[in-house]
């Protein structure tokens, strides 16, 4: 299982990484791609990776640094844009 | 509301909803090869005592719509008593917000029933019950014994997963998809006329 990043201790900044996880079965690509491309305006250099990968079973799963953010099964539906980005600038900031 | 006659002769026939597709056409048509209706569920199809309108919700990127909804094509087929058409899921959500999986999710496919009349006899879901059950089993027994996911509760979002455990976990997935299509055709075939015959036992059969 992925580890969350160490708490931010030396005042540099830590990796971000944001991965999406999709139901390719479900059509959720534009959904996938627009979060995608909020996140890519959003931080432009800022994050270290964003990852996409395909599933099924109705999934659509936000996982920063290992945190499950956001889960369909868990939370329903897909998340706001804005929240997944408020949690990136979060982890961001250490 | 109900779904009219009207309504129902918009949509699509099979050949016209299979034009239209974007993707995956191969994988519908690879799974029509694999269906063989057996003797007596042609039986069953051909003795009603008239045609059943069927409303099929689907769309062409939904992997259980490829895999079962050939069966249904093919008993309509072989017996000319299921007379389809084609929904677009997204396209028809007032007719899918009433057939909801659980009353809560937009499962496709969804094969709505209606007699000659448009009463509305009964809908099918998604896959056969049978094979959601066996699934959960397989993926049970996989994470107790599959080295790639030892520790790894089930919980656990695929992204929290290593690449080799997400990538068994597919494989794992592909096969059981690949052992069990006969018997989940099968078991299509068997859910659709059980309910037809719940449904029609007063009447028509």
């Amino acid at each position: 299982m992925a580890q969350s990043s160490a708490p931010n201790t030396s005042g540099e900044r830590q990796p971000v990484k944001v991965s999406i996880v999709y139901c390719a079965a479900c059509g959720y690509e534009p959904q996938t791609l627009a979060l995608t491309s909020a996140l890519m305006h959003a931080f432009t250099y800022d994050l270290a990776g964003i990852e996409l990968i395909p599933w099924e079973e109705g999934a659509f799963d936000v996982v920063i640094n290992g945190d499950l953010v956001h889960s369909m099964y868990r939370e329903g539906g897909f998340p706001e844009h804005e929240t997944i980005i408020q949690a990136v600038r979060d982890r961001l900031k250490g | 509301m109900s779904v009219t006659r009207e309504r129902f002769e918009q949509g699509m026939t099979y050949a016209a909803y299979k034009a239209q597709m974007t993707r995956n056409r191969d994988r519908l048509e690879d799974n029509e090869q694999a269906v063989h209706l057996r003797p007596e569920d042609t039986e069953f199809f051909a003795n009603l005592a008239e045609p059943i309108n069927a409303l099929a919700l689907v769309e062409d990127w939904c992997g259980d719509v490829l895999n079962n909804v050939p069966v249904v094509v093919k008993a309509a087929e072989a017996t000319g008593k299921l007379n389809l058409r084609f929904f677009l899921r997204d396209q028809n959500l007032d007719i899918m917000d009433q057939h909801l999986n659980r009353g809560v999710h937009r499962s496709i496919p969804t094969i709505v029933f209606f007699d000659q009349n448009f009463r509305e006899l009964g809908h099918w879901i998604e896959r056969p019950a049978i094979i959601t059950e066996w699934r959960e089993g397989m993926l049970t027994d996989l994470y107790a014994t599959a080295p790639e996911l030892a520790g790894i509760p089930r919980t656990a979002s695929p992204a929290q997963l290593t690449d080799a455990a997400r990538t068994r976990l597919m494989q794992a997935n592909a096969e059981f998809r690949a052992q069990t299509r006969d018997r989940a055709n099968q078991e299509v075939i068997c859910e659709i006329r059980d309910l037809l015959s719940r449904a029609l036992a007063p009447t028509a059969l």
